[in-house]
Parts: C-alpha cells; structure tokens; sequence
C-alpha cells in the first residue's frame, strides 16, 4: 500500500511538473549514453591490457621454450642421474615468484610413448597440474615446434580464482624422449588492474550522472521559473486581479512571452472594464426606465380603472374604448415587467433569493392561479405528483413564475385538450414536467422556442396576451438555478416542457427525475423528429 | 370621522390621480410633493396615514420616513418603482409598514389602506402579560415595568398577536394575514423586518432574542422553549 501510495506521488509529481520530467528524461538519457561509453571503454582496456600481456608472454615462452631446447641439444649428459638434475634445473630457471606476477613452469613426459618413464617430471611446487587443460595438451602433442596457449581460470589457496595463461610446447630430450614444457603465467596484476579500472570509471560516471542531474535542475529551473511565473500571474488575473503583469527583462524568447502575455492583459483589462462600465451603465439605464415608466404608468392604471369603472355611465362607443384601454394597460403593464426583468438578467444584476420549499406547493399555487384560465378555455389539468412534500432550495417566485408561464403556454397551445402536470424527485433533482396534447411544434419551432418575442405562429389568434418573453425569462431563470429547461414537441400531438433543478444549489445532477417525452405509448417521437 | 392621508410625490398627475382615487372612497387627502419639508407637511397635517414616493427631489422618501418614524408611528405606506431587494428593504427598515408597488390597481392601494387604519385586533381581557412586557390593549401602551415603550401601531399588533396565544407558532405567512391584513402570498421581507424593529425595541439583547423568538424554518412565537 505505502509503496503504491509512493509510486502515485512519484507519478503525479511527474505529471505536474515540467521540470522534474525533464531532469529525469536527461538523467535516463545520459545515464544510458555513459553505459555505452563506459562499456565500450572498459572493454577496450581490458582487452588492451591482455593482449600486450599474452604478447609478452609469448615472447618470454618462446625464449624459454629455446633455451630449454637448447639446454639440452648441447648437453653430453649420458646418464640418468645427471640427466635428472638438468631436468630439475630446467624449472627453477623459468619460475619465478610474485604475489600477482608469478609464473609457474610443469615438464610432463608426453604419454603413450615406448619404453617406460624413467625421470621424474620436474613441476613448480604450488602448481597442480590439473589446471593445464586436456584439449591444450592434445594441441601440444601435435603442434610442431610451435606454442600453443589457453587462458584459464587458477585456483588459489585463499579460494579466489585469479585468471592465467597457460603456454605449451613440445620439448625433444635426448635419452628421455618427449616432454612437454608449460609455463602457467598468472595475470592477476593486469585483473588488478583492470578493476581499478572499471571503478574508476564507474565512480565518474556516476558524480558525472549526479552533476548532469543537477545541471539539468538548474538549467530547466531557469528556463522553467518564468513560465511558472506567468502561469501564477494568468491565475491571478483569471480571478480578477486584473492589473497583475509579469516583468519584462532582456530581448530573449521569454521576454518576448512577458511582453506580449502583458499586452494581452492590458487589452484584457481594457474590454473587461470597458464591459464593465457598460454593463454599469445599462443597469443605471434600467433603472432609470423603470421609474421614468413606472410613474406615468401608473397614473393611466388609475385613471384607466376610475374611467372603467364608471364605464355603465358612457355611450356604447366610450364604454367599449374604456374596456379596452383597461385591457391594453394591463398588457402593457406585464410586458414592462418582462423587459424589465430581461434586462435585469442581461445586465447581471439578478440574485436568486433561495429558499427551502416544497415544489408540490409552488406547483398548486401556480396550478391554482391559472384554474380559472384552464376553464375558460376547457382544458382540464391533469396532476401527478409524488406524495409528501419535494423539498428543494428555490426563489419560489422565480420557479412560480416558470411553471406558470408553461402552464399559460400549455393552455394557449393546447386545443382544449387535458394538461398533465407532474412532479419527480430523486437524491440531487426535482423535476417539473407539463405538457400539453395540442398543435405542437415541428423541430424549427422548436428550435427558437426560447428566442425573445418568438412566436409559434404569428397569424395565429392570441388569446391569452403573452409579451413574447415568458420563455426566454423562464430560461433565464432556470438557469439562475443551475437548471435545466428541455422541450419536447410534435406536431398536432402536443408539448411538454420539464424544468429540472438540483435539489439543493450547487449539487450535480445528470439525469432528471422524469422522462422527456412524457412516457405514453402513442408518442415514441423525439423531439422535432418530424417536421413539417 | 374620514381618515386623513398624506401623499407625497413628486409626479404632479399621479399625485392628483392618486388624490381622486381616495377622495372617491371617502379619505380626506392632502398633498405634498417634495422630500425636503415633508416633515413640515406631516407635522401641519397630522394625517393617519402616509403614502410617500421612494424617489424623491431633495431628499429621497426613505430618509423622509426615517424623519416621520423618528417623531410618530403614524402607517407609512412607501410607493416603490422598483422591486429590486435593497430598496424595499431599505424602506421597511426605515420604518415603513408596507410598501406597493408601481404601477398599482388602486384596489390594491385601497387595501393596503384600509389593512393599515383598521382597528388593531380584539384580545379578551385589557392586558396581556409577555415576559416583562405588559400590553395595554385599550391604550395601546407597552410598558417594561413603569417604562413605556413606544411601537408603532403595526408593532403593537405584531406583539400583540403573538403574546395572545404564547404557545403557538406564527409562520410569516399567518402574520403576513393577521399582521397586514394580506390574504395572498405577500413578501415574507415585511415580516422579517419588522421583527427584527420590535426585537431592537423590546428586547434587551435583540441579537439573542428572549421575548419574540425565531423558530428555525417555521416562523415566530413568543417567548422562549
């Protein structure tokens, strides 16, 4: 577990940051480079360092191989005895001693010959002549007055096994018949050697990996840091200190980043308050509009009711123009209102004033303030909503507003024909859905269903006296929420708008609490699928 | 006897519309159309109530009501063009009992009218006792002790109501009924408001309330537990 929890860290540090990929990469690379370098070298010494050995040898062998031979050419020795003790001369006369220089010297008769050994072979004193390999001894035995060798590996007292060269050469003496001289030279001082060496070589290699490391740090350190500067300094400003810059120093690549990551704020800067201050302005102006509108409009509210109300008393003419200036003023009124509001949302100055309700209840008070419209128009309006109150975090009269402005659209577009409303609720959303079984739309329609001042039709006869804005206000408002307002619709089968919010603000939700399109066999359709 | 109402605006035609509207409906009214002097007018006049324009010259009608408040609970009315929250917040803290939005039916300013000038809601007994606090229901008097508080008819009302029935919780929707006489879902801004005016009057700590206090989620009720 602390090992993957290790190799996590290493892995996210790794992926965070530049720096310490880019040392790492240079580390790998030239630590596999030195490898190759080091490899190579050693190599080349310790093959160097034989071969000027074995040459050397050879040439030692071969002058004591012809002294040997010589030795006994020109001896007039006759008997065995004496011919014993210049055999027994022959060894001390090569052998020399050395802790890694040493070389030692074996007369073996050669076998298989006639007649029986007489003379004792003469062999230095701490070599075992089984390290003298059997297929080198063969090779002697046929070689003709040429040295043969073989490296082997020699066994020492202390158990370690030093390498060694073994020489090997046939050897005529008279009397005696065929001998075989070796000489074992030992190459322990030139394994020395070559593994001081080696260590050398591996200790610089590895204080020149180190110093790379570190070099690659400082390196990437410097180009690195000003990048990183310019990533805090981006950071900054995206969370609105709009005035942070970087600094600007010298004519290099990274100067020229500073000089024109500092533009681009100044510019930046420029738009956002020139944004700003016009966003300013449009709410000034909104405000402005509201009152300057609001005043006389309420003067004609009033004169318009006293004149309605006294309506009875008019000629038939001025009665009906009072009926309808008091409808007009009223249409007027609700479509100020909407442009207010729409332009409160444009110019950002909307907050939400969330509150804990029950949906079922906003929805029957939405329901209950557009009854009696449903009835005058004969659409009977269906409720499906779940038992218990559906708590959920709202600006009440926002989401009021919506539903009752789905449920105006339901009525308007909806040939008489039932409404069903419903309610659905999961862990982290509440839906509400309301649809209708009338004209329709086709995909276009649908399409620019939310746009301002759109309508379905526009020869079509207007009853109800929507602004034109009611949806795209709604829009707005679910929005406000963090919602999601969807449409389905055909045409002359019905539509169904569903308004999902999350429970509470700030919650995610993926998927709503109910089907869009309403779940009815006859209408399997997706939304505009068809159009006409 | 017709009660006496002060309007000031400064939109001369609302002013006198406003003005025939109420004559038709039996209040005497009288006028004045600025913020500056308005204090003057009210005192001149001692109208029962006040319909006062946020957005006044001189001096704007949140300030003037602050003024009237400083010198008699008389119903202020505020007449708002807009509906944004700081403002009609702003008014209600000043003193302002309710507020109407323009441009308004005059049914609805005849109602919030007639909701501010009636009688203050009938309790058996003279007196109710609330912790230290005794009410006067004849005199409408709140006394701590021998000290005298002095609430503004809403405020009394207010307290009244809840000192009634001690044990029983009000949501602001009831007293948004009992309190101002709204029958229809109303801005529950009035009802926070105003407690938080009566706390500052009535309560030795009004952060940490004793004698009205707040039932998480619910509403109001008087006294603690």
């Amino acid at each position: 577990m602390t090992i993957r929890a290790a190799i996590d860290w290493a892995l996210g540090l790794f992926r965070r940051f530049l720096q310490v990929r880019a040392v790492f990469t240079t580390v790998v690379l030239s630590g596999i480079a030195l490898l190759v370098v080091g490899g190579f070298l050693s190599y080349s010494i310790g093959n160097g360092l034989y071969q000027t050995r074995v040459s050397q040898i050879l040439a030692e062998s071969e002058r004591g191989v012809v002294e040997v031979q010589n030795t006994f050419a020109a001896s007039t020795v006759t008997d065995e005895i004496a011919l014993q003790s210049l055999l027994n001369s022959v060894v001390p006369s090569l052998e020399s001693q050395g802790s890694s220089d040493s070389r030692k010297v074996a007369l073996l008769r050669t076998p298989g010959q006639v007649g029986a050994q007489i003379l004792q072979s003469p062999i230095s004193a701490d070599l075992d002549t089984a390290v003298i390999p059997i297929d080198l001894k063969s090779q002697v035995r046929n070689a003709t007055g040429k040295l043969t060798y073989q490296s082997i590996g020699l066994p020492q007292v202390n158990g370690s096994i030093h390498p060694a060269v073994v020489v090997g050469s046939p050897i005529e003496i008279p009397l005696a018949g065929k001998y075989e001289l070796y000489l074992v030279f030992d190459l322990n001082g030139e394994q020395q050697t070559l593994d001081f060496v080696q260590s050398v070589l591996f200790w610089g290699m590895l204080i020149l990996l180190f110093m790379i490391g570190a070099v690659s740090y400082f390196v990437t350190n410097w180009l690195v840091k000003p990048v990183q500067v310019a990533a805090e300094v981006s950071e900054d400003i995206a969370e609105g200190a709009l005035d942070r810059r970087l600094t600007e120093r010298g004519e290099d690549v990274i100067a020229i980043l500073a000089r024109s990551f500092n533009r681009m704020a100044d510019s930046l800067q420029k738009q956002i308050t020139k944004l700003a201050s016009v966003s300013k302005m449009q709410q000034r102006f909104v405000s402005d509009v509201s009152h300057e509108l609001r005043t006389p409009l309420t003067t004609i509210k009033l004169a318009g009711d006293v004149i309605f109300a006294s309506r009875e008393k008019l000629e038939p003419a001025a009665k009906r123009s009072a009926e309808l200036m008091h409808d007009q003023i009223e249409r007027f009124e609700v479509l100020l209102n909407d442009l207010l509001e729409i332009s409160r949302y444009d110019a950002g100055a909307v907050a939400a004033d969330l509150e804990i309700q029950d949906m079922n209840g906003i929805v029957g008070s939405a329901i209950a303030g557009l009854e009696p419209l449903a009835q005058s128009r004969g659409s009977v309006i269906e409720i499906k909503i779940p038992s218990g109150p559906v708590d959920v975090e709202v600006d009440g009269r926002r989401i009021e507003r919506l539903i009752r402005n789905l449920l105006a659209n339901a009525i308007e577009h909806g040939e008489s024909r039932p409404i069903s409303v419903a309610v659905g609720i999961s862990d982290s959303a509440v839906a509400v859905s309301v649809t209708d079984a009338g004209v329709g739309m086709s995909r276009a329609e649908v399409d620019r269903v939310f746009d301002r001042f759109w309508r379905a039709d526009p020869a079509r006869k207007r009853t109800t006296g929507g602004t034109g804005l009611g949806l795209a206000i709604s829009l707005e408002d679910t929005q406000l929420h963090g919602g999601w307002l969807q449409v389905w619709a055909k045409p002359n089968e019905g539509a169904s708008f569903r308004l999902t919010l999350p429970r509470r603000q700030g919650m995610i939700f993926t998927q709503s609490p109910l089907p869009l399109p309403p779940k009815q066999p006859k209408r399997k359709e997706v939304a505009g699928e068809q159009s006409n | 006897m017709a009660h006496k109402i002060l309007v000031v605006d400064d939109d001369n035609a609302l002013r006198e519309m406003v003005g025939i509207v109420l004559e038709s409906e039996g209040f005497e009214v009288c006028f004045h159309d600025a913020g500056s002097g308005a204090l003057d007018a009210f005192k001149a006049q001692e109208p029962d109530l006040v319909l006062l324009d946020v957005m006044l010259p001189g001096k704007d009608g949140i300030e003037v009501c602050s003024e009237i408040r400083a010198t008699a609970g008389t119903p202020i009315i505020m007449l708002t063009a807009k509906t944004e929250s700081e403002d009609v917040v702003r008014g209600l803290e000043a003193g302002a009992d309710d507020y109407v939005v323009k441009p308004f039916d005059p049914t609805v300013l005849l109602a919030r009218i007639r909701a501010r000038l009636r009688p203050l809601s009938k309790a058996d007994g003279e007196t109710v006792q609330i912790g230290p606090l005794t009410l006067d229901i004849v005199g409408h008097e709140v006394r701590r002790g021998a000290e005298k508080l002095l609430l503004t008819p809403l405020e009394f009302n207010l307290l009244l109501t809840l000192a009634v029935k001690p044990k029983q919780v009000f949501t602001r929707e009831m007293l948004l009924e009992t309190v101002w006489g709204y029958h229809y879902k109303a801005d529950t801004r009035l009802v926070n408001v105003h407690v938080q005016r009566l706390r500052s009057k009535i309560e030795d700590d009004p952060d940490n309330p004793k004698i009205v206090t707040t039932v998480r989620g619910i509403g109001y009720k008087a006294g603690q537990g």
